[in-house]
């Protein structure tokens, strides 16, 4: 058997709670969080950074989850998509409700990656977003399914309600009665 | 639809639609978007093992001897598995089983599978995989398809023809008599590069033997997978492990994208499965992405050689296409494939005669197969260039040319298939009217420049894989007595929302909101069975099932309804989660009420609906049935482009894509999938290359996401998805597909551009920056020794 | 998943610590990641000791220094953080630029300035899976094997620097502070990188690449990152020039004082070009100027087969974007 190397424990916040994990030196943190903390939101695509499905927060600070040492992440806090909802009022953050609303996420592999890349994007902007900035904030995540483009409407969106001070729409209200798609 | 059975006696379909045709928020989005859905990886069992697969460093090899005996005696490893354990060969199509689990005797690819381990965790596994001892016989390996039909060597030990997979010649009226009397005739040979899916989710398996209980001692095997063909799966690992199927359940839970690239059993899951047989334990392997692309199944590289006949007003006399395919080392979907090359062809246009001679080669690569638009994205490709050279020829513009070969509603093709509905000269209309390219294609300076192509495609096929007569697909739907339904469908729902469109249907028969519906599927345990998702077939089929389940049920609620009202069922709807009258709309009642009452008075309210294609519908002749679909969908693109006439850079502006989908159940849905589409085509068109080196021993060069480069967001264009609703007949209202035809024009109609911005014709894929360039400078040269014209009248910058 | 091989982890407090650390044959410095853990989940080396920064203190600044006349920017300071600092855009835009362009926004958050001029060489060959490399025939002189599949017969080692920021430093006549067991010492940048893609700097086993120095203009300048990939994001550049004209005044029609050019994934160093003093004393804006560096870039700069990319086309686009870059500074004004 491969003989275990000594493990380090480690002491983190995640999503907001304090989190201590006994790691390995070469694991990662995307490995820790899915396979032991069973935050298994935070997807793994590639494996070596070309594609961002592993994008997690580390201070509040897009980073790719499979080229971070879990032992990095110590005295961190690192915010997973599971922790998305939280920022939202009625517990979705405004960001799942546009995309739900936009079908943004067709089969959703890559939206967890692109959600923690697109809410550094609107936190930090503080405003409408434009169709140019969400492409460069987001051009570290690949999607394979959309061709962006409803990806990009959601972002839009959700930024100009966020802006707005609007909230998710219930989503219980969007689909009892859904609208007529405007061209 | 024409059958009795699948109206309603109190027919009320004149009814406004409250779902479809909506915008739908999907009925499995939210707990993808809070990381909540457990995709394959995502499944953590108590004592779960993981395997790891050892692959061969040859691109063909004779395995000589395997030594295990290292491995098996490592602390840690519970298993090990080799080629002879899975003697018994298989492939999705049945007439061409040529593939092992492990390789047996031969290795016939960099990355073929040879023998696999079972360990307590991944490092060890690793551990293990160099433990195992093989000797290996080098053997000569052949990369090109054309030197692969001519050598002695044989590739595939299963193949009764040498190095050829398949050949099919067919023809159709008098192609040389039309060819010779055609005003023109344009004569091109293309080359299409060969791509992967690259879906983001890597392939992943977990099997589980539960023994002694309803499977006894011999135990009950579960396979959760990462497929999008459950059902294929289930009975080639039936055939494959010798376990009757009833001993075997597949589950495919939430799929990480696939687009034909998970659509045939891959060696992972009978080595779980076999490994979970022999250690007692859950296995579980997970593809890393260089795996992915050694497994590969993606399209074909075609080199194809057409004529063309035209006469002068642009009509299409005769076509004759000259396609070899290279097909990889196994047939996987080929010899489907090798039909598709030719047979797809025939629609939108009306060819007066038609020829098509395609040969599929095994060589020593990834085996092909199928990937969105399987077998006809690249002679769509070859046929679209080929309409653009005659418009130029003639003088007409293209689209006009197009309109003038639409072969129109309710047609027969060439080649003997009925069409049904047909939007393709709305399709036209729109992508010209959208993109205003009246007046803008001869305006547009040098560089700059339109470009249009057309398309069709299948919505599903009215043969099976495996010949019987049994229904394509069943749905069975359930209501409750608290106001819910729940619908069993083994359709694989991979990320294309097709449980959201049988929630769409049921929702609209029963008066449901889309939450109160739950939607279960591909479960074999749980659910009929379905074919899979391939071929573009699940609106159409699924959704007639599902359409004459929930229509079944429908009636049974309105007339429990009309019966306590002492009024006509005609005057009872179900919508809004209500039982409403029309007549008189203040008395209603909750839809849980009605259903109560219809339960009152039937028992359980659960309802089976089974859809089966039409029979009499395609040629009559070998290979006839091959592409026959019980609906046709249509496209059209128009494609905008900038060349830097220095650099060879094209960069693609906007693609405006309109696609007849018959009916659009979900708006957004249907969008995303055509933009989706186009986006996957822009891809290929530009960039993607899955090739081996054939200097380096045949290694894929670019086995990763940083060196097999797809579209970031900074790369896609514009994406302006204009939907056209021709319904057909045979759709469940009227519906066709939407997933995989709205690609086939993104390339041709890139190229088409290209050449209506620079006068450059790209003939081979992709058109990269060096190969524009070099098309460029050969054109350059012709225009300084006064062969031809400058494009456009272009005074150039560069001399 | 892409296995690492197993390794310990240090996490110094101090530059200090960091160095003692050092000491340990085979130990590698980690700071970002982002270069270092795809090597090594490619098996490419096998350190027995990581030793992380994480912890130790400083080295994350940016800090103009007037009384030395030049900019100090700590090793650790991310990628990111260059592109997006004030007194980095002000003085140094190109820097900036190159900077912000690296990779993707991710990487960027990530990798740091220290860590992207240590970066290590590339090579289509090199990185690649274990499996991958024994594929074709067992690796090279840069990985288990003893040849090259870049340059048939070839005894050394020619893996691309492929930093965006290096040629862009090289231009602005930086260097790089290293501390060892010795003490510190400064390298310009000019001077640090050798023609072996297997150990590509001169920096010793057990230094600590502490902070960038840059000196601060004392002239009028214009300068320019251009950077070629197929993709917008993601690509690890593949044309890849920086540019740097100093001017009489602060005009493009002011005569050029001093022209500096540099050239990156070429070989395993950036190549200066040489013998642009025939540009000197003519103005930036002046006819042929454009022209005259483009085909200084294009003669002295062969690009090989390394990198995953057609080399004689790279090589065009070196004179075609050089030419550009100037054009657009022009444009400028």
């Amino acid at each position: 058997m491969s003989s275990p190397s000594p493990a380090t424990l480690l002491s983190l916040r995640v999503n907001g709670e304090p989190v201590q994990v006994a790691v390995q030196p070469h694991h990662t943190l995307l490995e820790v969080l899915r396979y032991q903390l069973d935050l298994v939101g935070s997807k793994q695509g590639c494996d070596k950074g070309d594609c961002g499905a592993c994008t997690v927060q580390v201070d509040g600070e897009p980073q790719l989850g499979c080229l971070t040492l879990a032992i990095h992440a110590h005295g961190r806090d690192v915010t997973t998509v599971e922790g998305l909802a939280a920022k939202g009022e009625g517990g979705v953050h405004p960001l799942q409700d546009a995309f739900d609303r936009w079908d943004a996420a067709q089969c959703g592999f890559c939206t967890p990656g692109i959600l923690m890349s697109a809410e550094a994007l609107v936190r930090k902007t503080g405003r409408p977003v434009s169709n140019g900035e969400v492409r460069s904030a987001l051009a570290g995540n690949l999607c394979r399914c959309t061709g962006y483009t409803k990806i990009i409407d959601a972002v839009v969106e959700a930024s100009e309600r966020m802006a707005a001070g609007d909230g998710a729409e219930s989503a219980n209200d969007a689909s009892s009665s859904p609208s007529q798609a405007a061209e | 639809m024409p059958d009795d059975s699948h109206s309603d006696s109190t027919d009320d379909a004149s009814r406004e639609m409250w779902q479809l045709g909506g915008t739908h928020r999907k009925v499995d989005a939210m707990e993808r978007m809070r990381g909540i859905t457990r995709y394959t990886d995502d499944i953590k069992l108590p004592g779960m093992l993981h395997g790891k697969i050892k692959r061969s460093p040859h691109a063909h090899a004779r395995i000589v001897s395997i030594d295990t005996s290292r491995a098996e005696a490592m602390e840690g490893v519970f298993g090990v598995v080799t080629g002879q354990d899975f003697k018994i060969p298989y492939g999705i199509i049945p007439w061409t089983p040529d593939e092992n689990a492990l390789a047996v005797d031969k290795a016939l690819h960099v990355g073929d599978g040879v023998a696999a381990v079972a360990a307590i965790d991944e490092d060890t596994a690793n551990e293990a995989l160099a433990a195992i001892d093989i000797e290996y016989e080098v053997l000569p390996a052949l990369f090109d398809p054309e030197e692969s039909l001519a050598s002695d060597v044989q590739i595939n030990p299963y193949s009764r023809k040498g190095n050829l997979s398949k050949k099919v010649l067919l023809e159709f009226g008098d192609v040389e008599g039309g060819i010779e009397g055609a005003d023109l005739v344009v004569e091109g040979e293309y080359f299409f590069e060969g791509t992967t899916h690259a879906a983001i989710e890597p392939h992943c398996a977990v099997a589980f033997v539960e023994r002694g209980g309803s499977g006894g001692d011999d135990g009950l095997l579960t396979v959760w997978s990462a497929t999008q063909v459950s059902h294929y799966l289930h009975r080639e690992l039936a055939k494959v492990l010798e376990i009757p199927a009833h001993r075997i359940r597949v589950i495919q839970p939430p799929l990480g994208g696939a687009f034909g690239g998970k659509s045939e059993p891959f060696d992972l899951e009978f080595c779980v499965a076999k490994l979970a047989y022999k250690t007692g334990r859950p296995v579980k392997i997970l593809y890393t992405r260089e795996e992915v692309f050694y497994s590969h199944r993606g399209r074909h590289p075609m080199r194809m050689k057409y004529r063309t006949g035209f006469d002068k007003t642009g009509k299409i006399k005769a076509v004759d296409a000259r396609t070899v395919l290279d097909g990889g080392a196994y047939s996987s979907f080929g010899l489907v494939t090798t039909y598709y090359s030719g047979q797809l062809l025939c629609s939108p246009y009306e060819f007066g005669a038609y020829r098509f001679h395609s040969r599929r080669a095994y060589t020593n690569k990834p085996a092909c197969g199928p990937k969105r638009g399987h077998g006809s994205v690249q002679p769509r490709f070859a046929i679209e260039v080929q309409l653009d050279k005659a418009a130029v020829e003639l003088g007409l513009d293209p689209i006009e040319l197009r309109r003038r070969n639409d072969m129109g509603d309710g047609a027969k093709t060439v080649n003997d298939f009925q069409i049904g509905s047909n939007g393709f000269l709305e399709c036209l209309r729109r992508v010209e009217e959208s993109s205003d390219w009246k007046d803008r294609r001869g305006t547009l300076p040098f560089g700059r420049g339109l470009g249009v192509a057309g398309s069709t495609y299948i919505s599903g096929t009215n043969y099976p894989i495996y010949p019987n007569d049994m229904p394509q697909a069943a749905v069975q739907v359930c209501l409750d007595r608290s106001g819910r339904a729940r619908v069993f469908s083994g359709a694989n729902d991979i990320g294309q929302g097709s449980n959201t469109m049988l929630a769409v249907i049921v929702g609209e028969e029963l008066g449901l909101p889309l939450e109160d519906i739950r939607v279960l599927s591909a479960d074999t345990d749980l659910c009929p069975v379905d074919l899979g998702a391939y071929s573009s077939r699940i609106t159409l089929m699924v959704g007639n099932a599902c359409m004459q389940a929930a229509q079944a049920l429908r009636k049974k609620v309105r007339q429990s309804v009309a019966k306590r009202w002492e009024v006509s069922a005609r005057r009872v709807t179900l919508a809004q989660r209500k039982a409403i009258d029309i007549e008189d709309p203040d008395r209603h009642i909750d839809i849980a009420e009605a259903f109560q009452m219809a339960e009152e008075d039937h028992g359980l309210l659960g309802e089976v609906g089974s859809y089966n294609t039409p029979k009499d519908r395609h040629g009559d002749y070998r290979g006839g049935t091959i592409g026959a679909s019980p609906a046709y969908s249509f496209t059209a693109h128009v494609a905008e482009v900038e060349v830097d006439e220095e650099t060879g850079v094209v960069d693609v502006k906007t693609i405006w894509v309109a696609h007849d989908c018959g009916r659009a159940l979900s708006r957004r849905i249907v969008e995303g999938q055509m933009e989706g589409s186009a986006y996957m085509g822009f891809a290929e068109a530009l960039m993607e290359q899955h090739i081996v080196d054939p200097q380096h021993r045949g290694v894929h060069p670019a086995p990763s996401l940083l060196d097999y480069r797809i579209p970031t967001f900074l790369d896609t264009p514009e994406l302006r998805a204009l939907i056209v609703e021709a319904p057909d007949e045979q759709g469940p209202y009227g519906a066709k597909e939407a997933g995989e035809g709205p690609l086939h024009p993104s390339i041709p109609a890139i190229a088409n551009a290209i050449y209506d911005a620079v006068g450059v014709r790209m003939d081979e894929l992709p058109f990269t920056p060096p190969k524009v360039l070099a098309a460029l400078e050969q054109r350059r040269a012709r225009e300084a020794a006064g062969e031809i014209a400058p494009h456009k009248g272009s005074a150039r910058r560069i001399a | 998943m892409l296995r690492m091989p197993k390794f310990a982890v240090q996490t110094p407090q101090t530059v200090e610590e960091a160095v003692d650390a050092l000491s340990t044959p085979g130990a590698r410095i980690v700071a970002g990641g982002t270069d270092l853990l795809p090597n090594l989940k490619h098996h490419l080396e096998q350190p027995p000791v990581l030793v992380s920064l994480s912890q130790v203190g400083g080295m994350q600044g940016v800090e103009v220094d007037e009384k030395a006349g030049v900019m100090r920017i700590g090793a650790r300071v991310t990628l990111t953080a260059v592109a997006e600092h004030p007194a980095v855009l002000e003085h140094f835009p190109s820097l900036a630029q190159a900077a912000g362009i690296v990779a993707s926004p991710l990487i960027r958050n990530m990798g740091t300035l220290g860590g992207n001029i240590n970066l290590d060489t590339r090579c289509r060959y090199v990185n690649q899976t274990g499996f991958w490399r024994e594929a074709i025939g067992g690796g090279c002189l840069k990985s288990e094997g003893d040849v090259c599949h870049v340059v048939p017969g070839g005894r050394v080692c020619v893996a691309a620097m492929s930093s965006d920021c290096v040629p862009v430093l090289v231009s602005l006549d930086a260097s790089v502070a290293l501390v060892g067991p010795g003490g510190r010492r400064e390298v310009p940048l000019a001077s640090y990188y050798k023609s072996d893609g297997t150990r590509h700097t001169t920096r010793a086993d057990d230094e600590l690449s502490t902070e960038i120095i840059v000196p601060l203009p004392t002239a009028p300048r214009r300068s320019h990152y251009a950077k070629w990939t197929v993709r917008g994001s993601i690509d690890f550049p593949l044309v890849s020039i920086a540019l740097r004209f100093d001017l009489e005044e602060d005009r493009v029609d002011a005569p050029v004082t001093g022209a500096h050019v540099v050239v990156g994934v070429l070989g395993s160093k950036p190549r200066k070009i040489t013998r642009l003093d025939e540009v000197i004393g003519t103005a930036l804006s002046a006819p042929n100027f454009a022209n005259t560096v483009a085909e200084r870039v294009h003669k002295q700069c062969k690009p090989l087969e390394n990198v995953p990319y057609e080399a004689p086309y790279r090589r065009q686009m070196l004179r075609v974007h050089t030419r550009r870059a100037i054009e657009a500074l022009i444009a400028e004004g």
